[in-house]
């Protein structure tokens, strides 16, 4: 006797037949996705790392960009510096002093690192002052100093027309190096504040270097009468805020003043 | 049905889906929304793979950058050319450059996963 077959079997084994088909389109999919997933995570990497190392060269040439300006001003500043008697570490003493001076006066660091970049040209202007006169043996005539105090126009005419900020503060500071904080100096008799910071600072370091470091031609003044100047000063010639930080903290000026002496023969 | 044409963008690749069965897809393809950029492009290819009459199809893919959506889209497109692949003479080339690493490993990858269609890989 033939037993007539359950309908569901049938129905079963069709849903199965199905069930198998989508099953491996579904695999297939999910292999295919894989794949796609893991070409992308390849390529992706490859990307990635193609576009640090785009930006690494980037960064190098930027910073190769800025050392060189750094450096430009700096050997201006020694083009300068080697005409006239003084020497390269004049240069470098005063920047040091400009920068410490300018943290202890609250400027931010960025500012600080910007004057201590900019300050190797506060006497460019001496270039364009005639060798008779810039390099005179004993004391200057009144017509002589007159040319002479040129220097600073000078050196702000030369710098003026950039727009990079490291050559703006340069031309700021050999505009106004030789203002004093009464209105007595030159050349525009600024007074007070009206002075940039960036000039009341140099005008210090400047003086403080130029009298409490040996030179070819003199010996430093004793620090006692350089400090009864400064104290004289305040005010006068200087910023008298700067005074009192220059006297609370002459230990740091001093170990600047000792890191970069100058050796002369005697 | 008419040839359709889309203009490449800076994202999306020139395509030219012509009656007469040359089909091509040059330039890049990462849209910003890569299924609804080629959702006409799969109709348009539903329709003529069904309709057309035409027995030679050829299909140039010049495809320079694509993303992981539009690879997942290159598939569907393949799956869709495999299944009519008995009715028509189809002949597609994947063609890169060169020192398209990825491009050439896509290729290589459709060459594997189809295997019943002919797919030529054009170094350029």
């Amino acid at each position: 006797m033939i037993i007539n077959e359950n309908k569901l079997i049938s129905e079963i084994e069709h849903l199965q037949s199905n069930f198998s088909l989508v099953t491996q389109k579904l695999i297939k999919d999910v292999k295919r996705q894989d794949k796609i997933m893991a070409r992308s995570d390849k390529r992706q990497k490859e990307e990635y790392d193609a576009l640090e190392a785009q930006l690494n060269e980037i960064k190098s040439l930027q910073d190769e960009i800025v050392q060189t300006q750094i450096e430009i001003i700096f050997t201006m500043g020694a083009v300068g510096e080697s005409r006239s008697k003084e020497t390269g570490n004049h240069v470098k003493r005063v920047a040091a002093y400009s920068k410490a001076l300018a943290l202890h006066y609250g400027l931010s660091p960025e500012e600080a690192e910007r004057l201590k970049e900019a300050s190797p040209m506060h006497d460019i202007g001496k270039i364009g002052i005639p060798d008779a006169i810039l390099n005179k043996p004993g004391k200057l005539t009144f017509d002589e100093y007159e040319v002479m105090k040129t220097h600073a126009q000078l050196g702000y005419d030369m710098l003026k027309y950039s727009e990079r900020p490291l050559l703006k503060a340069a031309a700021t500071v050999a505009h106004e190096h030789h203002e004093k904080y009464d209105g007595s100096g030159y050349p525009r008799g600024l007074k007070g504040e009206d002075i940039h910071i960036f000039g009341r600072i140099t005008a210090l370091a400047d003086v403080f270097d130029a009298l409490g470091s040996d030179r070819v031609y003199k010996k430093a003044w004793d620090d006692e009468r350089l400090l009864d100047l400064f104290r004289e000063q305040q005010g006068l010639h200087f910023d008298p805020k700067l005074i009192d930080i220059f006297l609370n903290n002459l230990d740091e000026f001093y170990d600047i003043r000792s890191q970069f002496t100058d050796k002369f023969k005697e | 049905m008419d040839t359709l044409s889309i203009e490449a963008t800076k994202y999306t690749p020139d395509i030219d889906l012509n009656t007469n069965g040359t089909i091509s897809f040059i330039g890049k393809s990462y849209p910003e929304n890569t299924f609804e950029f080629y959702a006409p492009v799969i109709s348009w290819m539903e329709e003529f793979l069904s309709e057309s009459s035409t027995d030679k199809i050829t299909i140039n893919f010049d495809i320079s950058y694509f993303n992981s959506s539009s690879s997942k889209l290159f598939f569907d497109l393949f799956d869709l050319l495999e299944a009519n692949n008995d009715k028509s003479n189809i002949s597609i080339s994947w063609i890169y450059d060169e020192e398209n690493e990825s491009a050439e490993e896509a290729g290589e990858d459709f060459m594997e996963d189809f295997e019943n269609l002919n797919i030529q890989l054009v170094k350029r």
